[in-house]
């Protein structure tokens, strides 16, 4: 009966944790302009994030190595370096939009400007971080974030047209009124916002943290194989929510109150305040997780002593590091940038920084010195292989397809 | 960027399978390969350092009149300390910083090589900590609820 | 002396050809220990042969000197990319300077595998 209740709590936790503001923002901006014929992207993202997921927390459990010790010791410290600064800075312009998307939140649901929710919003991402342990942090959030279910109820509320929603998921196509290349560029994106680099970083040192042994795995596999497409579910119901509301109307997404448009159609004042709920919850988990990811892989590349599961005075670089990134993040939003267009950026340079991530969890995960007996199998490999070509070609992509289309625009 | 030869500069070389060379009586470690970038974990498991470097030296032995080494040639080298810190540098880009700014950690220290270099005594003994240190008195240890383990 | 000034160092051979670059130094555990009365737990590694390749100056990921073989395509690309590689003996070795290692006319090329550890 426990482990039953271990494992859907874990399963739930990863379904409210999947959706962080990147996915909100950008199945509904694509909702909103291409109906539902990316949904295949977001398929596709989610078997990627499932296979990497597993991957990673495999060999961390394994070897106990998290993801950026590994990324320096097989890579050296050249292209290691590279990779840091890369996966650094992607994961810093995430954790900015990610505070940015709890004050956008915050706005919407209490009518005061975000800006004074900002230093409030950093502050509270700060504290939960230096004062809350592991678990309860990661089980809260994803808990709470629950609540964006609504989205799902919503759509049945509206009473849309299903089968033109299954015939577009099913038939996708460029709609008459976009050109290819900008429909590319949000595959691009929706592709990044469904693999974020982070959620690799997160849940390897997530395996280090809770001491994931062997024993352990099928736990994990469960959550992830249960949980992840589940999330995905939810991604695509806000997907159509958007396509449903805001596409006939040729409402384009700029904002948050956009986004939940069709959840306040929908349910009114009691389902607008739940999904609310649920945005604050998923956004504020996500600056947890991408807070931590920039401690994680500052101080895996350098070597310093890191862990929640170590009093603060311990791995006093790590929580250093932690501190002034979200100060960074907090300074960033205070200078009135959009958070919308923070999201919509991080989400294409998470694209571009895939590849730097995957390589090495592949190759490690093929490595009998860190691994034993639990190498990748070949049907992993060759599912591993495919998802790497397929993630080159979207990094090597994304850059000309902004230039081309003007970041979608 | 790594160097590379040109095909014009390149002198013939063996291309028939090459023989196995005799086996040496002790374990065997590539440097950059086992040694180099390796996390280096004290005795109770808390990470210390990568190892960014290591230090050369020519072997003295106890019958040693100046003249270490082989026959008429190279001195025999053995690695005596491994280096972390600002050398990290030196091997992104070139140049060096002065001696007194390596951190040494002395092999002798060393009691496992593995997927980690472990050693046989506490980090608090090595001067490579010393920033850790200084943020734990500082910073960290100043906020309030530093010291104690997270609820 | 720093291993980065070995790593990535020209290699001639005696004539003053070019044969390639280090990419790694192979170590042996069987120098005698340091510590008082030399009484650390591992012996002192010696510098016991050179790894060079003649086509690039680094090595990437190790697959050229062990078997492991998977991801099948990665692996393969970087054996090709290697091949040629192979290991001198550091007695081979006539005069390292700054940034050359002179082989003496007696060097002799070996396989440049790993050995299997002792069972």
């Amino acid at each position: 009966m426990k482990k039953l209740f271990a494992v859907a709590l874990g399963v739930l936790t990863a379904i409210g944790g999947f959706v962080d503001i990147g996915d909100l923002v950008t199945n509904a901006v694509v909702g909103a302009r291409f109906g539902m014929s990316l949904a295949w992207v977001v398929v596709v993202g989610v078997v990627g994030i499932c296979l990497f997921a597993q991957m990673s927390g495999r060999v961390a459990a394994v070897s106990g190595r998290a993801t950026f010790e590994i990324i320096r010791e097989r890579l050296g410290p050249r292209v290691g370096g590279a990779n840091l600064v890369a996966s650094f800075l992607v994961t810093m312009l995430t954790l900015t939009a990610e505070i940015g998307g709890i004050a956008l939140a915050l706005e919407l649901a209490s009518s005061v400007e975000r800006r004074l929710w900002i230093p409030f919003a950093g502050l509270a991402v700060w504290l939960v971080l230096w004062r809350v342990k592991f678990s309860v942090l990661e089980n809260a959030a994803g808990l709470l974030g629950l609540a964006l279910v609504v989205f799902a109820v919503a759509l049945f509320q509206l009473g849309p047209d299903w089968d033109e929603l299954v015939r577009q998921v099913t038939h996708p196509s460029v709609p008459p009124d976009e050109a290819a290349p900008t429909y590319w560029y949000y595959a691009v994106a929706l592709f990044g916002a469904a693999m974020t680099p982070y959620e690799v970083f997160f849940f390897s040192s997530g395996a280090r943290e809770e001491r994931w042994t062997v024993e352990d795995l099928s736990t994990s596999r469960a959550n992830v194989l249960v949980g992840f497409p589940l999330g995905g579910l939810l991604s695509l119901a806000i997907a159509a929510c958007a396509t449903v509301v805001l596409l006939p109307r040729g409402i384009e997404v700029t904002s948050l109150s956009q986004i939940t448009l069709p959840v306040a159609l929908a349910g009114g004042k009691f389902l607008l305040a739940l999904v609310i709920l649920g945005i604050v919850a998923a956004t504020f988990g996500a600056a947890l997780e991408t807070a931590l990811s920039t401690g994680y892989t500052l101080a895996q590349f350098f070597g310093w002593s890191w862990g929640k599961y170590r009093r603060p005075a311990e791995a006093a670089r790590f929580h250093t590091a932690m501190l002034v990134a979200v100060v960074v993040g907090t300074l960033v939003l205070l200078t009135n940038v959009d958070p919308v267009a923070v999201t919509e950026y991080s989400v294409v340079f998470s694209a571009i920084a895939l590849p730097l991530t995957y390589l090495p969890i592949l190759v490690v995960a093929n490595d009998p010195e860190y691994m034993g007996e639990h190498v990748n199998g070949r049907a992993t490999n060759a599912l591993g292989l495919g998802y790497l070509v397929v993630i080159v070609v979207a990094s090597l992509a994304a850059i000309p397809l902004m230039v081309a289309t003007g970041a979608g625009g | 960027m790594s160097p590379r030869l040109r095909r014009a500069e390149r002198a013939s070389t063996p291309e028939e399978p090459l023989p196995a060379p005799p086996r040496p009586a002790g374990r065997v470690l590539d440097a950059r390969l086992h040694l180099l970038d390796r996390q280096v974990v004290d005795a109770d498991g808390a990470p210390v350092a990568v190892v960014d470097d290591l230090e050369l030296e020519p072997l003295v032995t106890a019958a040693d009149d100046g003249s270490a080494g082989t026959a008429d040639g190279v001195p025999t080298l053995v690695v005596t300390h491994l280096l972390s810190g600002p050398v990290l540098l030196t091997r992104v880009l070139t140049g060096r910083p002065p001696h007194s700014r390596w951190h040494r950690i002395a092999w002798r220290h060393v009691s496992d090589v593995g997927t980690v270099l472990r050693l046989g005594l506490q980090g608090d003994a090595l001067d490579v900590l010393w920033i850790e240190r200084w943020l734990r008195e500082h910073v960290v240890g100043r906020i309030p609820g530093g010291r104690r383990a997270p609820e | 002396m720093l291993l980065s000034d070995l790593l990535d160092a020209r290699v001639l051979d005696a004539d003053g050809r070019a044969l390639g670059f280090v990419v790694d130094v192979r170590l042996v555990l069987d120098a005698p220990p340091g510590g008082l009365d030399g009484a650390a737990p591992l012996a002192t590694p010696r510098v016991h042969a050179l790894l060079v390749s003649p086509r690039t100056g680094t090595s990437f990921l190790g697959y050229e000197r062990t078997s492991t073989n998977a991801p099948a395509l990665v692996a393969r690309y970087l054996r090709h990319r290697h091949r040629g590689t192979f290991l001198v003996h550091w007695t081979d070795v006539a005069a390292p300077t700054a940034s050359t290692i002179t082989l003496r006319p007696t060097w002799t090329p070996w396989s440049p595998t790993l050995p299997l550890p002792l069972p």
